[in-house]
């Protein structure tokens, strides 16, 4: 064993700042003139939204701005997308409903996002967040994934009847019918997968900046690969040109894979900033004369919530 | 707002913030320290662990209010000088960390836990010890290791790491 080759130990680089602190994790980061994010979130599993009123809320200590989905749309801000696309035994494709980063007119799971509030602080936007009136017209829900397919279900999204996205088949199915009919013993069981919750010590988190001078707009993120989170950000989502975008991913605290999807949050950050950004040159109220950035802090709570929309 | 008086790493600061800041966030936002992480602002994961007056604590969980006329160490002022602290060393030695997040905590809680208990730890009671920090990505074997084998390393030298107290 030698003292630098094969059988030696290799120092890792990155500890000597991971043990004295001065790692640099995405919620680490601050930029000047940075505005704080909250996102109002669902209570309920299935219901519609019949009403968002911001009018309380926007009149609150340090609040910058309410936004909800219909600005969101309104600025043809593109849904999240499924990165893998599976086609059903017939061949027809895949029918994954509607995914926007602020609920629109409907909420699908406890914790999807229905406004988002910016503040000067953190907890100014929390507690302006407690204003944000949202009407729901709530709706049966099913919460046993073995039910969702039982007749009379309610059915989350329009275009997948029955709650079901793809019947997808692989293999030989005469072959293996054939070995099923001829074999001595056939044991039937049920296989259950349990959920994943990935589940990293770090929450996920984002910031947003927007750069006037060259035009383009910045994200810092929690993330397993940027340069997918760019790609997607522009090409599917429509934020800006791949050239106008950058996606940095500082140290990230585990990911475990969970970190590999594109977030309803990141969008919204970098939104929020563009958002910010024309509004000001508008000269509308609240947005004029503050710089454009957008901090979305960690949390917990939203990360358990968002995970379950991950396909 | 209310101000508070606070002395961290040695250096005396006084900070005024609203009463329902937690001393986490005084750390990190206010004094830019941001070595002490939240991975979950609920007490349960340890991402946050400081010592205030010599004690270990979940600094999501007090108020930075309540620290007022305190004395706090977070990770940054662990080591006296410019080298690593005996703890710091042994988890960079055992690889006693992965992606990082929980490690300040988790060295935080491994030096207040000699103060209390001193060197000579055996393997039951550091697991126990380690009881109140998380880490997702170790599955503990190395932290344990790393953790006898600082409390070793201190041996008449750790309580003087927190002189900066
Ligand atoms: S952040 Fe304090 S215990 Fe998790
Ligand atoms: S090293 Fe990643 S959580 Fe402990």
């Amino acid at each position: 064993m030698s003292a630098t080759g094969i059988g030696a130990a290799v120092r890792r680089k990155e500890d000597q700042r991971f043990i004295t602190g001065t790692g640099n994790y995405t919620s680490d980061i601050s930029r000047p003139g940075e505005v704080r994010a909250y996102f109002v979130r669902s209570p309920h599993a299935h219901a519609t939204i019949k009403k968002v009123d911001t009018k309380a809320a926007e009149k609150m200590p340090g609040v910058v701005a309410v936004l909800t989905g219909a600005d969101l749309a309104g600025d043809k801000i593109g849904g999240l997308i499924c990165g893998w696309a599976v086609s059903s035994k017939d061949g027809s494709p895949m029918k994954a409903g509607a995914h926007p980063a602020i609920a629109v007119d409907k909420v699908r799971c406890v914790g999807d996002q229905v406004a988002l509030v910016l503040a000067e602080t953190l907890g100014q936007a929390r507690d302006a967040a407690e204003k944000v009136k949202v009407e729901y017209g709530v709706l049966p829900s099913v919460v046993d994934p073995a039910k969702t397919q039982a007749s009379g279900a309610p059915q989350i999204h329009d275009v997948a009847p029955n709650n079901t996205i793809y019947d997808w088949h692989l293999g030989d199915k005469a072959a293996t019918d054939a070995a099923f009919a001829s074999a001595k013993h056939v044991t039937k069981l049920d296989i259950v997968n349990n959920r994943l919750v990935p589940n990293a010590m770090e929450p996920r988190a984002a910031i947003a900046e927007y750069d006037q001078g060259n035009d383009s707009l910045t994200l810092w993120n929690t993330s397993q690969n940027p340069h997918v989170a760019r790609l997607v950000i522009s090409a599917f989502i429509g934020m800006a040109p791949e050239h106008k975008l950058r996606v940095i991913a500082p140290d990230v605290g585990g990911g475990f894979g969970s970190k590999i999807f594109i977030y309803p949050e990141e969008v919204v950050a970098l939104w929020a900033c563009a958002a910010r950004e024309a509004a000001g040159e508008m000269g509308l109220g609240p947005f004029g004369g503050l710089s454009h950035r957008c901090a979305w802090p960690r949390s917990r709570h939203a990360c358990g919530a968002c995970d379950r929309r991950q396909p | 707002m209310a101000t508070v008086n606070i002395t961290v790493n040695g250096k005396s600061h006084s900070v005024d913030v609203s009463p329902e800041t937690l001393l986490v966030e005084l750390i990190r936002e206010k004094l830019r320290l941001t070595g002490t992480h939240v991975g979950c602002d609920t007490s349960q994961c340890g991402a946050c662990v400081v010592h205030v007056d010599s004690a270990a604590v979940k600094s999501c969980t007090m108020l930075a209010v309540s620290a007022d006329g305190a004395k706090v160490t977070t990770i940054e002022g662990l080591a006296s000088g410019a080298g690593l602290h005996p703890m710091q060393a042994a988890f960079r030695e055992h690889h006693g960390l992965q992606c990082g997040f929980c490690t300040p905590g988790m060295i935080m809680s491994a030096v207040d836990m000699v103060n209390r208990k001193g060197n000579e730890l055996d393997e039951r009671t550091i697991r126990e010890e380690l009881e109140g920090n998380i880490c997702r990505c170790t599955g503990y074997h190395n932290i344990v290791k790393a953790v006898g084998a600082g409390a070793r390393a201190m041996k008449g030298g750790g309580k003087t790491a927190r002189a900066a107290e």
